[in-house]
C-alpha cells in the first residue's frame, strides 16, 4: 500500500471510529433510515386500522328532520347503527341553510342533522354536519350510506316498475372474464414501475441529507473546534485529507441508504406477504447500473457537500447554506416523479441530478436503453469529477485554518 | 550556535488587502529556543503556520537547512497550535497515535517516546482517557505529547501555556527548557515577555507584521538603551498595534449593510464621554 493511500485510510479510520462514538448520531443516521420505512409501512396501516375499527363502534347521534318520511327509509334508518331522533322539518328555502340547527352541531349536542322533503316523485335531501369533527364526519358517512341504500333500493323498484331489467339498465357495459389477466406485465415488473415512482426519490434525498452532519462535523466542525489546523501542519496532503473524508462520508451515508433500503425491502416483503406488492423484477445488467449510478451520485453529492461545508466558517453557518441546498435535490427528485419515461427525449439524461433519478425510474423498471445510459454514465462522470475538484480547491484555501470562534 | 534548521528569507504574507508579514528574514539555528513576542495581531501565529507550512509565503521562501521548502518537509516539525486540536471522542493516545500515523511513525515507536514523555508531564494514567473532560492544562500537554511522538527537529508552539493553571504553565515551561538542554530545537510564541525571557534565549520581537528586534534579551537591552526587557519592548514597538488580521476580513458591502440594520447606535453619551 502507497503511502498516500495509508494515510487516506488513516484519515477516514479516525472518522469513522469519531462517528461510531457519537451515539445519537448512529441513531440519526442509522437507526432512523433502518427503522422509517417498516414503521411508516406496517405500524402506521396497522395504526390507521386500529382507529378506524374504533370509530366504528363510536354511537353517533343523528337528527331525522321530515314531514313526509318514507317507510323504506325509515326502516333503513332504525336498522342502522345510528342514534336516531325524529323532529319535525321546519320551513327552509334551502335545505342547506344550517339556521338554527348551526348552534347545536357546534356544540356537539347532535353529531349530524339530515333534512328529507318531497317534491313529487323526487326526495330532497341535505346533511348538515362539522367537518372539523371526526364523529361528525362518521355520522355523516353513516347516513349518507343508508340514503345511498334507499336510493338504490328506490330506483330499481322504478325500474322494475316501468318494465325494464336493472341489471341492463343501470350497467349496459360489463367486463368479461378475469380482470387481473388482461396486464401483460408481471407482477414483478408493476411492482418494479410502483417502486420507481419513490425509491430514487428516496434515495436521492437520503443520501443528500445523511451526508450533512457528518460532511459538517468533518470540515466545519473541525475548523471551529480547532482541530484543522493541527491537521494541516502534517505530512499529508490536503488532496489525502480529502479523499480520507469524502471515504468517511461516503461510508456513513451508504451505510444509511443501504439500511434505508433494506428496511424498505423488509416492509414491501411484508406487504409481499398479504399481496399488495411483489418483489421487483430486476435483471443483474440492471442492478449493477443501479449500484453504479447511485455510486455516481453519492461520489458527487458528498464532494459538493464537503466542499460548501468547508467553505463555512462555524458549523451554524454550514448548517444554514446546507439545509437549504436539499432544496437542490428535492425538488428535480419531485419532478422526475412526473416525467413520462415512454418516448422521453434524450437531452433529460444529462441535467444533473434528474438524470440519475431518471436513470433509477428506468433500471427499477429493467429498462436498457443503451443510449440513455450513455449520457447519464458520461454526464453523471463529469459532475462528479467537477464536484470533486470544486471540494479541492475548497480543500487547497489558505483561510480554512481561520474559524470565526 | 548550531546548523540552521529553518531558513526564513524575504517573507511577506498578505491576505487580500491586509499584509500580516513585511519582508521577514530570520534563521532558527539547531538548539535554540526562540521566542517571538508580541502583542495579539502582531503576526506571531502567521509566521508560525507559515513555518508549519499550513500557510504559503505571498513573497519569500522558508527552507529548512537541507534546502528543502517547509511545505514538503513537514515530518521534521512538531506543532502544537494555540487551540491544541484534540478529538474529543478519541482517548488521549488515539489522538497521540493519529497524528504519528500520518508521519508515518510505527505505533510502537510512537508510544515509546509518548510514554517517556508522558512521565515527565504527569499525563502516563490519562494516556487512555477521552480528552473530552480534560482541564486546558491537560489538552496542553497531550498536544505536547502528540507534537513530540514523532521525534521532531523542530517544535513550534502557539502561545503553549495561554490559559494554563500556575502548576501546568509552569510543567509546559519546564519540559521546553528540558528540551533545549538536550539539544532540541523550539520556537515558542508568546505575548508574555516574562516567560520569553525565562524560557527563551534568542527573542524575535514582532509588532505589525515587521521584526523590531533579533537576539538575546541583553542584547535587546543594549539595543535600545533600556535596562529591563519590558523597557526595551515598549521602545521597539511605540506604534499603535494594527486590529485588523487575517481572522478579520472586511465584511463585503451587503454584508455590512445588512449587519447594520440590527446593530444599534452607540448612546450619544458614550461618545462625547470619549
Amino acid at each position: 500500500m502507497s503511502n498516500a493511500a495509508r494515510r487516506i485510510g488513516t484519515i477516514a479510520k479516525k472518522e469513522l471510529v469519531e462517528f461510531v462514538r457519537d451515539w445519537r448520531t448512529i441513531v440519526a443516521i442509522l437507526v432512523i433510515p433502518l427503522l422509517m420505512f417498516p414503521l411508516l409501512f406496517i405500524l402506521f396501516p396497522l395504526l390507521l386500522a386500529s382507529e378506524a375499527a374504533e370509530m366504528e363502534n363510536v354511537v353517533v347521534e343523528v337528527i331525522v328532520q321530515s314531514n313526509d318520511l318514507p317507510n323504506e327509509l325509515g326502516l333503513l334508518f332504525n336498522e342502522s347503527n345510528i342514534n336516531i331522533t325524529y323532529e319535525p322539518l321546519a320551513d327552509h328555502d334551502f335545505l342547506s341553510t344550517p339556521g338554527i340547527d348551526e348552534q347545536r352541531l357546534r356544540n356537539s349536542t347532535v353529531d349530524s342533522i339530515v333534512r328529507l322533503r318531497g317534491n313529487g316523485t323526487v326526495l330532497e335531501y341535505s346533511i348538515l354536519y362539522m367537518s372539523t369533527s371526526e364523529q361528525s364526519q362518521e355520522a355523516r358517512t353513516r347516513t349518507f350510506t343508508v340514503l345511498s341504500q334507499w336510493e338504490q333500493n328506490e330506483t330499481e323498484r322504478r325500474i322494475v316498475a316501468a318494465g325494464l331489467d336493472p341489471n341492463e339498465t343501470l350497467d349496459p357495459l360489463q367486463w368479461n372474464g378475469d380482470f387481473t389477466e388482461s396486464d401483460v406485465a408481471t407482477q414483478g415488473e408493476q411492482a418494479g414501475m410502483a417502486l420507481s415512482l419513490f425509491i430514487p426519490l428516496v434515495l436521492a434525498v437520503w443520501t443528500f441529507s445523511s451526508a450533512i452532519q457528518p460532511s459538517i462535523d468533518m470540515t466545519a466542525g473541525e475548523r471551529e473546534r480547532g482541530t484543522l489546523e493541527a491537521l494541516l501542519g502534517l505530512p499529508c496532503s490536503r488532496m489525502e485529507l480529502l479523499f480520507g473524508k469524502w471515504l468517511a462520508v461516503a461510508t456513513i451515508t451508504g451505510v444509511g441508504v443501504l439500511l434505508q433500503v433494506a428496511g424498505l425491502l423488509f416492509a414491501i416483503g411484508y406487504l409481499a406477504s398479504s399481496d399488495l406488492i411483489s418483489a421487483p423484477a430486476i435483471s443483474f445488467t440492471a442492478l449493477v447500473l443501479l449500484i453504479l449510478a447511485v455510486l455516481l451520485f453519492a461520489i458527487m453529492v458528498v464532494a459538493f457537500e464537503l466542499a460548501l461545508a468547508m467553505r463555512s466558517h462555524s458549523v451554524k453557518e454550514a448548517g444554514s447554506i446546507l439545509g437549504p441546498a436539499l432544496l437542490l435535490i428535492l425538488f428535480p427528485a419531485l419532478f422526475t416523479q412526473v416525467i413520462n419515461l415512454d418516448g422521453i427525449e434524450s437531452f433529460w439524461f444529462a441535467i444533473p441530478v434528474v438524470n440519475v433519478l431518471l436513470a433509477l425510474r428506468e433500471l427499477l423498471m429493467n429498462r436498457i436503453v443503451v443510449s440513455h445510459i450513455v449520457i447519464w454514465l458520461l454526464s453523471s462522470t463529469i459532475y462528479a469529477l467537477g464536484a470533486a475538484l470544486y471540494a479541492a480547491r475548497q480543500f487547497r484555501r489558505e483561510d480554512i485554518v481561520t474559524s470565526l470562534s | 550556535m548550531g546548523e540552521s534548521l529553518l531558513s526564513v528569507r524575504n517573507v511577506t504574507k498578505s491576505f487580500g488587502e491586509i499584509e500580516a508579514l513585511s519582508s521577514v528574514s530570520l534563521d532558527i539555528y539547531e538548539g535554540e529556543i526562540i521566542g517571538l513576542v508580541g502583542s495579539n495581531g502582531a503576526g506571531k501565529t502567521t509566521l508560525l503556520r507559515l513555518l508549519s507550512g499550513v500557510y504559503r509565503p505571498s513573497s519569500g521562501s522558508i527552507t529548512l537547512g537541507n534546502g528543502s521548502p517547509v511545505s514538503e518537509s513537514r515530518q521534521y516539525l512538531g506543532v502544537v497550535p494555540e487551540s491544541t486540536g484534540l478529538y474529543s471522542r478519541l482517548t488521549a493516545w488515539e489522538n497521540i497515535r493519529y497524528h504519528s500515523r500520518l508521519y508515518g511513525v510505527s505505533d510502537e515507536e510512537a508510544w515509546k517516546r509518548t510514554s517517556f514523555f508522558a512521565t515527565h508531564l504527569g499525563m502516563s494514567d490519562s494516556l487512555g482517557r477521552h480528552t473530552k473532560g480534560f482541564s486546558r492544562g491537560m489538552r496542553q500537554k497531550t498536544a505536547l505529547l502528540r507534537a513530540l511522538a514523532h521525534a521532531p527537529r523542530v517544535l513550534l508552539l502557539d502561545e503553549p501555556t495561554a490559559g494554563l493553571d500556575v502548576t501546568s504553565a509552569r510543567t509546559v515551561r519546564q519540559l521546553v527548557q528540558d528540551l533545549g538542554n538536550q539539544g532540541g530545537t523550539v520556537v515558542y510564541s508568546t505575548h508574555q515577555l516574562a516567560e520569553a525571557e525565562q524560557v527563551c534565549n534568542r527573542i524575535v520581537i514582532i509588532h505589525n507584521g515587521d521584526v523590531r528586534a533579533d537576539g538575546t534579551p541583553q542584547e535587546l537591552m543594549e539595543q535600545t538603551g533600556t535596562n529591563r526587557l519590558e523597557d526595551a519592548y515598549v521602545a521597539l514597538t511605540h506604534d499603535q498595534a494594527r486590529i485588523r488580521t487575517e481572522d478579520s476580513k472586511p465584511l463585503s458591502k451587503w454584508a455590512t449593510w445588512w449587519r447594520g440594520l440590527f446593530t444599534p447606535a452607540v448612546p450619544s453619551e458614550v461618545i462625547e464621554d470619549e
